[in-house]
């Protein structure tokens, strides 16, 4: 099973400087490129409502720290409830997309002859 | 009642005999895959079950809740810390490190670099982050029996050392993930039956926040606990706002990097994702355990808030409110059980919590059990070992690690469960998050980098923890990550671009975790 645990080889393998590197080929590279775009662009918009809290916390307390249910203020229920599901959605939007990607490859690899031809 | 048919008591020993049960079944580790990734077997509601059961370890089930109960909002805050981290691992490592599927969190580093002392390296910071890791858990396993059992803290601490060598030491992984896995339930039950008689108590969330707000004064009933005869006094403003912890807008965004980042380096974490058969049934074990782990801390901080309005009104138990009050923001979880559900209530909450010891001390004991014998002994001492000496090698190493834990449980007796986890995420986060999430996405990292960063982020992170007091007052942070996750990113990208020699087969190490699925699995 390809990813199955194997020895390696710890005969110093060649090195070579950076810039001689090869091209990475253009499937591992569209791979790569697209899940890290769409990883990237959820942690920024995750990291934005993250980081708001304690920004908002300290400089507009006021009204973070005004009641807005009984004794909850608006802080502690960003922090302590609507963080909580965020953390869970995002993980979600990420897999469900990561999954649908997957079913297109999937998909174009059983339409695909083995010679690379379309028949019909 | 015989003490034996107390709730307390029964419960824990059934617990205990469903874990030797489950070990037992297990016991076969024919292969060092069997003992080390539980032959890559497990599918992602069991795997998704056993992370949540590493992950929320006695800081989450013991200590966040305490950490509201005494701190209020800050409290709170560390919980929110704590959620952020599995959705980044998710995102950039979970897919990716199980198709690489090696059986150490030190395997990625020497099949990156083909390098022994990339693999050193690695070998000592599993080493540091599980230590670190493992004595708060030590810790609350002590403390839960000294103050429920009668046991002392040294008995507390020998017992633990004993279970786990014993459940590890046997039933190697695929024990380990099994028992993790109904371990989480077991806690996840005891919280719904807490929130759940919470709930029907008629403390409600809104406007038992609102009785703590308004609170201001001596609160009645615990004079008789201290020192100076006097009611304590309590201002419930101060506690739903910043600065109980936090003194400062810095020490919050350092918190909140420390926290967020570093679980993306916990050895015993990313080690789970080794045993999903595929790297789609390691996105949806992280999805999984993400939504439990969620639960969870939405839960830790609402009973914290109902610990610390029981303990205001003053009219609980005297055994409760003596509880409260003695045994510190540890014991909040287990004495809150008490006033809202009895005995019973609170024997399943003693048992969760020692599910909880449990599941996550079993998971550094197989992250650093493979560390110390996969990555040390077989990599450096017997080059040529057999699978059946592999695996014996891992049972050893369990022993030896089970006295070196129990050493550093001893050291931490008067500390904070959640807190000491807190610096372990700090450590991790600025050690191996560099390293992953650079080698899994950048070509460009060099051996040198990455033994750089794995130094670098140790030694500024430990002095940071260590010796805080020698630093100048705006370096002195409670958690220091606004300084040492750049320390360690910036370490390992520097020298990298100084460097500038990468394997010459770095693209077919790309290609292998990054690969289709179809061709992966």
């Amino acid at each position: 099973m390809a990813g199955e645990y194997r020895e390696y080889n710890y005969v110093a393998a060649d090195t070579i400087d950076v810039s001689e590197l090869e091209p990475l080929d253009p499937e591992t590279k569209q791979i790569m490129k697209s899940e890290f775009s769409t990883g990237i662009k959820l942690t920024l918009f995750y990291y934005v409502f993250i980081l708001s809290i304690p920004i908002l916390n300290w400089y507009a307390g006021e009204f973070m720290f005004s009641r807005m249910w009984g004794g909850m203020t608006y802080s502690w229920f960003f922090t302590s409830i609507v963080a909580m599901a965020m953390a869970f959605v995002i993980a979600l939007i990420h897999t469900t997309l990561y999954e649908k990607r997957l079913k297109k490859n999937d998909a174009e690899q059983t339409s695909a002859p083995a010679d690379g031809r379309r028949i019909g | 009642m015989s003490t034996f048919l107390e709730p307390k008591f029964l419960l824990t020993l059934i617990l205990m005999g469903t874990i030797v049960y489950i070990t037992y079944l297990t016991k076969r580790s024919a292969t060092a895959s069997d003992y080390f990734v539980g032959g890559r077997s497990f599918g992602w509601f069991t795997n998704g079950s056993a992370i949540g059961g590493d992950y929320l370890s006695a800081a989450t089930f013991l200590g966040i809740a305490g950490l509201t109960y005494q701190l209020g909002y800050d409290g709170a805050y560390y919980a929110f810390c704590f959620s952020i981290g599995l959705t980044l691992l998710a995102i950039f490592v979970a897919g990716p490190l199980r198709r690489f599927g090696a059986y150490t969190v030190a395997d990625f580093l020497a099949y990156r670099f083909h390098s022994r002392r990339a693999r050193l390296a690695a070998v000592a910071v599993v080493l540091a982050i599980s230590g670190f890791y493992a004595a708060p858990q030590l810790l609350g396993a002590a403390q839960i029996l000294s103050m429920f059992f009668g046991t002392s803290y040294e008995f507390g601490i020998i017992f633990t050392c004993s279970v786990m060598i014993f459940y590890v030491g046997i039933g190697g992984m695929k024990g380990t993930t099994l028992n993790q896995a109904l371990e989480l339930w077991i806690r996840l039950g005891a919280f719904l039956l807490m929130v759940g008689a919470a709930i029907w108590g008629g403390l409600h969330y809104q406007d038992i926040l609102a009785s703590i707000n308004e609170f201001k004064g001596t609160i009645t009933g615990t004079a008789s606990f201290t020192s100076d005869g006097k009611d304590i006094p309590f201002d419930g403003s101060v506690w739903t706002g910043t600065g109980n912890y936090f003194p400062s807008f810095w020490q919050t965004i350092s918190m909140t990097i420390g926290l967020s980042l570093g679980t993306i380096g916990l050895p015993h974490i990313l080690l789970r994702f080794y045993t999903n058969p595929s790297a789609k049934a390691a996105r949806r074990s992280a999805l999984m355990a993400i939504g439990i782990a969620s639960a969870f801390f939405l839960f830790a901080v609402y009973l914290g808030v109902v610990g610390r309005s029981i303990f205001l009104t003053g009219d609980a138990d005297p055994a409760v409110m003596k509880d409260l009050f003695a045994g510190g923001n540890n014991m909040v979880v287990p004495s809150t059980a008490q006033a809202l559900g009895g005995e019973w209530l609170l024997g399943l909450v003693i048992a969760g919590a020692f599910a909880a010891v449990f599941s996550n001390l079993s998971g550094l004991f197989i992250a650093s059990s493979g560390a110390l014998a996969h990555d040390l002994y077989a990599t450096f001492f017997r080059k040529n070992i057999t699978e059946k000496e592999r695996v014996i090698a891992g049972k050893a190493s369990i022993i030896v690690l089970g006295v070196l834990y129990g050493i550093l449980g001893l050291m931490v007796k008067e500390a904070s469960i959640g807190h000491l986890v807190a610096l372990a995420f700090t450590v991790a986060a600025s050690t191996f998050t560099p390293i992953f999430i650079l080698g899994i996405w950048w070509r460009g990292m060099t051996e040198k980098g990455a033994i750089a960063g794995l130094v670098l982020g140790l030694v500024s992170s430990m002095y940071m923890i260590f010796f805080k007091t020698t630093l100048p007052e705006f370096l002195q942070f409670n958690v220091p990550g606004i300084i040492t996750v750049p320390i360690g990113f910036l370490s390992v990208y520097i020298v990298s671009k100084l460097d500038r020699k990468v394997p010459s087969d770095v693209n077919e190490f790309m290609k292998q975790v990054h690969s289709k699925e179809s061709e992966a699995a």
